[in-house]
């Protein structure tokens, strides 16, 4: 009972502060949505990076070309060998011939290149895909080292390098996103931090009255708190919605251009787990925010 | 009674060599010796700058003494920890001249926030305030903003917030100072009958007229040093 009259009570204490002070309110709200759209866009734009790298993996094949004496019986052994490499997700054998419809797909008018051959000059090879969590330098340099050496294989042609130098790059925008994000959550932190910090000069008399009657620093911290969640939570769902109503404008707008630039995939928006995240971190941060200004704002009476 | 710096067996509050300096060299309060029995009613008297606010700051832990100890139930409070002063804060009552009543909460809930602070139910809170109301003739106004209330009723609410929860001391700084003399007597029969039920209470006055009419123990203060601990 005491503990569900103190919830009632923090609980109103915490939205009657909001309510005393709707200016204070609108523009700690509205200024830590508008820190959380830029990191929102941020975050928007990673989850389009994220989605070209998972296609590029799946598509991500390491080849085994055989050697002639190979016949189709023995690659198909030799494929559920390779099959039982740890970090192989599939393999697929391709026989010569398919290796030369492929070539004359690809080469299109230009196949009389071939025309003066008695034979078709194309070895036949496994097409290794690796499993999701292999599909990188490491992965494909452990695969390379596993089959090399088995008889019937002539040689290996992966893209490690070409892997190696997009990880990279991504790994790098990675990082600098994420240090973006760390700058622009701090500038957050301070605002909501700053914004309590007023809210409890403007009601330093209540504190101190509190105080004189024997509250504890909970009693009277608390409803603060609540309130910095509040404002977190409000300025995120604010957020949220500028974020989608941009996002939409922009599909709209741009079109095929942005499908190209995203690898011709769908874009996507925040899924629901990430949107209740993004609104579950305003209310994380208005909190943190709250705590610091209590902090240093508190003087007992 | 006691007389200065000897210790009584009843006394609630006492005071050794008691000073307080914010700034070196510049005393506030300078080696206070004082025992206050239980259930006394004591004038606090002096002039402006005298130290008498700072003597009652220091009995409800808003300050801390640079020297000296004191010793309220037993307990010294002279350093007592920032967690532990909100325990020492529900056995005292604050009133001050100018009320510190919360103006977007009603009398009632002004009123109930001593025992809300400490978890009791909001029945009982309400219930507890009304009777306390009730004794300073105020139970009529308890949905009313304290904005909307005169000063001698502002003052009754501040007093009523204080007892509601049964201190065993009750401080009280310059409690008529914002009132005029009718409204000043009033306001001290309601803190003389608290001691009269035996609660322990000081008041800052330095309105000699009231000292003289409730002819009570005096506690004189001048630059900080305790001019006159008797009656």
């Amino acid at each position: 009972m005491t503990s569900l009259w103190r919830a009632i009570y923090f609980i109103r204490t915490a939205t009657d502060g909001l309510r005393s002070s709707p200016v204070t309110t609108a523009v700690a709200v509205g200024t830590i949505a508008t820190t959380l759209v830029v990191m929102g866009v941020f975050g928007l734009a990673l989850k389009q990076m994220s989605g070209i790298v998972d296609r590029v993996g799946q598509d991500l094949t390491v080849s085994a070309y055989l050697e002639p004496s190979v016949d189709d019986a023995a690659a198909r052994a030799l494929a559920t060998r390779v099959a039982t490499v740890e970090g192989v997700a599939s393999v697929e054998v391709v026989t010569r011939e398919e290796a030369l419809r492929r070539f004359q797909g690809v080469a299109g008018d230009r196949t009389g290149l071939l025309d003066g051959l008695v034979e078709n000059p194309l070895p036949a090879s496994l097409e290794i895909s690796l499993a999701s969590g292999e599909r990188h330098e490491e992965g494909i340099e452990r695969l390379v080292e596993a089959i090399r050496g088995l008889p019937g294989i002539a040689e290996i042609e992966h893209g490690q390098e070409w892997v190696g130098t997009y990880e990279r790059v991504l790994a790098g925008l990675r990082a600098v996103s994420m240090g973006l994000g760390a700058v622009f959550a701090l500038a957050a932190l301070l605002i909501v931090s700053n914004t309590i910090r007023l809210a409890i000069y403007a009601r330093r008399d209540e504190v101190e009255i509190l105080a004189l009657v024997g509250a504890s620093r909970g009693f009277i911290g608390t409803p603060f708190l609540l309130e910095g969640a509040l404002q977190g939570a409000a300025g995120s769902l604010l957020a949220l919605g500028v974020l989608y109503l941009g996002f939409r404008v922009v599909v709209a707008v741009s079109g095929s251009a942005l499908a190209f630039l995203i690898g011709h995939a769908e874009p996507v928006f925040f899924d629901a787990p990430e949107a209740i995240a993004f609104v579950l971190a305003g209310a994380a941060l208005g909190c943190v925010g709250s705590l610091s200004a209590l902090g240093s704002a508190w003087r007992p009476a | 009674m006691s007389p200065d710096g000897e210790a009584s067996r009843d006394a609630l509050v006492r005071m050794y060599h008691v000073s307080k300096s914010y700034l070196p060299g510049a005393f506030a309060l300078r080696d206070v010796n004082l025992s206050i029995e239980k259930g006394d009613l004591v004038f606090l008297t002096g002039p402006s700058g005298a130290g008498k606010t700072t003597l009652l700051r220091l009995l409800f832990a808003a300050e801390q003494p640079s020297e000296g100890s004191i010793i309220i139930g037993g307990r010294n409070i002279a350093r007592l920890s920032e967690s532990a002063v909100p325990s020492l804060r529900r056995r005292i009552g604050v009133v001050f001249q100018d009320f510190k009543l919360l103006p977007r909460r009603s009398v009632e809930e002004n009123v109930g926030l001593t025992l809300a602070v400490r978890g009791e139910p909001p029945r009982q809170v309400r219930s507890r305030a009304f009777r306390m109301l009730k004794q300073v003739g105020l139970q009529h106004r308890r949905h009313h903003p304290p904005v909307t209330l005169s000063g001698g009723e502002q003052q009754r609410v501040a007093i009523a917030r204080a007892l509601v929860g049964e201190p065993e001391l009750l401080l009280a700084d310059e409690p008529t100072g914002n009132l005029d003399p009718e409204l000043t007597l009033e306001i001290m029969d309601l803190i003389a009958a608290a001691a009269a039920r035996g609660t322990t209470v000081v008041v800052a006055t330095h309105d000699r007229s009231l000292v003289e009419r409730y002819a009570r123990r005096v506690l004189r203060l001048q630059a900080g040093e305790l001019i006159e601990a008797g009656p």
